[in-house]
């Protein structure tokens, strides 16, 4: 009787200790990187760029995964991590302007809180921390309001890029059918 | 008896639960052939709007850990070192007949170039390392490893400007019992001495840091 428990639980263990080793695994929400001039380590190698690398954002992709996004797994009206895993994390290499204010070059945190029609963009000095569970509204540096955009494709993946315009770029942020453009003056 | 089996019964779910979660830690698959993330072509441009990288990227911080423990506010202090790279993984194929060479310098990962930022100066080897950021790539031997400093940074890991290293570091190459299916990169170690171990297939190689 104690025996087939005792097999039972080394069994058990047995088969959970195969399945795992001691590296991390590969993330559900992968990590990606997008980079302002768009494309610039290609670029930087072909010998192609035509200025300095201005900005990166470094953020971890979350799937759809057959939720519901907006309105569900990301409730309207409440403080949104805007990525998964470690915070999502922008970085300046020159001083830019958002919404007027002069945005000195390092790494910033991004969050956001979503509603129906527009997003809240908040640009925090928190950096290196995981998610938005310890969110500090003293250490934000700007906030940005923004509408929301339809889109006719929906992506499964969130996603993040940056777009030329003419007063300098905007960081497109989109999801499921959603995207906002971020105006960032360089 | 029947509580046995029904103790047997729920472990056996427990277990099924717990591989099909670890299962779901692998992003999906495609069903085209392997791509050689070491030699790869440039497509350009490349369309990072919709598609999830086949080598994923991490980051891994010194201390391990960092933003966790910063959330759990289980520490104050700035972190000392972060890697960020994408994760290649073997797919059937052999580390060293199939995807590197010995003596060709590997990017240490895929697509961009693998960066460390040094948050502050460290000491490897010796060496004094300044604040900053760098890039990472490796000569791989079949004793040994080259680990490469390079100021080449935020550029594409395909190829390698040497006229841009700053320093060279020669580490062992040890083979481990582990099998490593993803390039592993993590930061071991307490205090203000570091190992960064690099892993992948069956090798595992430790840079020393103290800060």
């Amino acid at each position: 009787m104690k025996r087939i428990i005792t097999l039972a639980v080394v069994l058990h263990c047995s088969v959970l200790l195969l399945a795992q080793n001691s590296f991390p695994p590969v993330d559900k929400s992968p990590m990606d990187i997008s980079y302002f001039p768009v494309n610039y380590p290609v670029l930087k190698i072909q010998d192609k760029t035509t200025g300095p690398l201005i900005a990166r954002v470094l953020y971890s992709r979350p799937m759809r995964d057959r939720r519901t996004i907006f309105g569900g797994l990301v409730e309207y009206g409440k403080l949104w991590r805007l990525g998964a895993n470690e915070a999502t994390e922008i970085e300046f290499f020159k001083p830019v302007r958002i919404n007027g204010k002069r945005i000195h070059k390092g790494r910033y945190t991004l969050y956001a809180i979503a509603n129906e029609n527009s997003w809240t963009i908040i640009v925090n000095k928190d950096t290196d921390t995981w998610g938005h569970f310890k969110y500090d509204i003293k250490k934000d540096v700007v906030r940005i309001d923004v509408p929301v955009q339809k889109m006719s494709e929906p992506l499964e993946s969130l996603a993040m890029t940056f777009e030329k315009t003419a007063t300098g770029m905007q960081l497109v942020i989109a999801w499921d059918n959603i995207k906002v453009a971020v105006p960032i003056t360089v | 008896m029947k509580g046995i089996f029904r103790l047997l019964a729920i472990l056996c779910l427990l277990t099924i639960i717990s591989c099909s979660s670890n299962k779901n830690e692998q992003p999906k698959e495609t069903t085209t052939p392997p791509p050689d993330t070491t030699h790869t072509t440039i497509e350009t441009p490349y369309d990072q709007y919709t598609v999830v990288d086949v080598s994923p990227m991490d980051m891994t911080y010194f201390p391990a850990d960092y933003p966790k423990l910063k959330m759990a506010k289980a520490i104050t202090s700035p972190p000392l070192a972060r890697i960020v790279y994408s994760r290649p993984h073997l797919q059937n194929r052999k580390l060293f007949q199939e995807v590197l060479k010995y003596g060709e310098p590997w990017r240490l990962g895929a697509n961009e170039s693998t960066e460390l930022e040094l948050f502050q100066h460290a000491t490897v080897q010796g060496k004094r390392v300044n604040a900053g950021r760098y890039i990472l790539y490796c000569i791989p031997q079949q004793d040994n490893w080259t680990i490469v400093f390079n100021s080449n940074i935020d550029s594409w890991g395909l190829h390698q400007d040497s006229t841009k290293d700053v320093m060279r570091f020669t580490i062992p190459a040890l083979p481990t019992a582990n099998h490593v299916e993803y390039f592993t990169m993590l930061f071991e170690g307490k205090g203000t001495e570091a190992e960064l171990l690099m892993a992948w297939d069956g090798i595992e190689a430790r840079l020393p840091f103290r800060f």
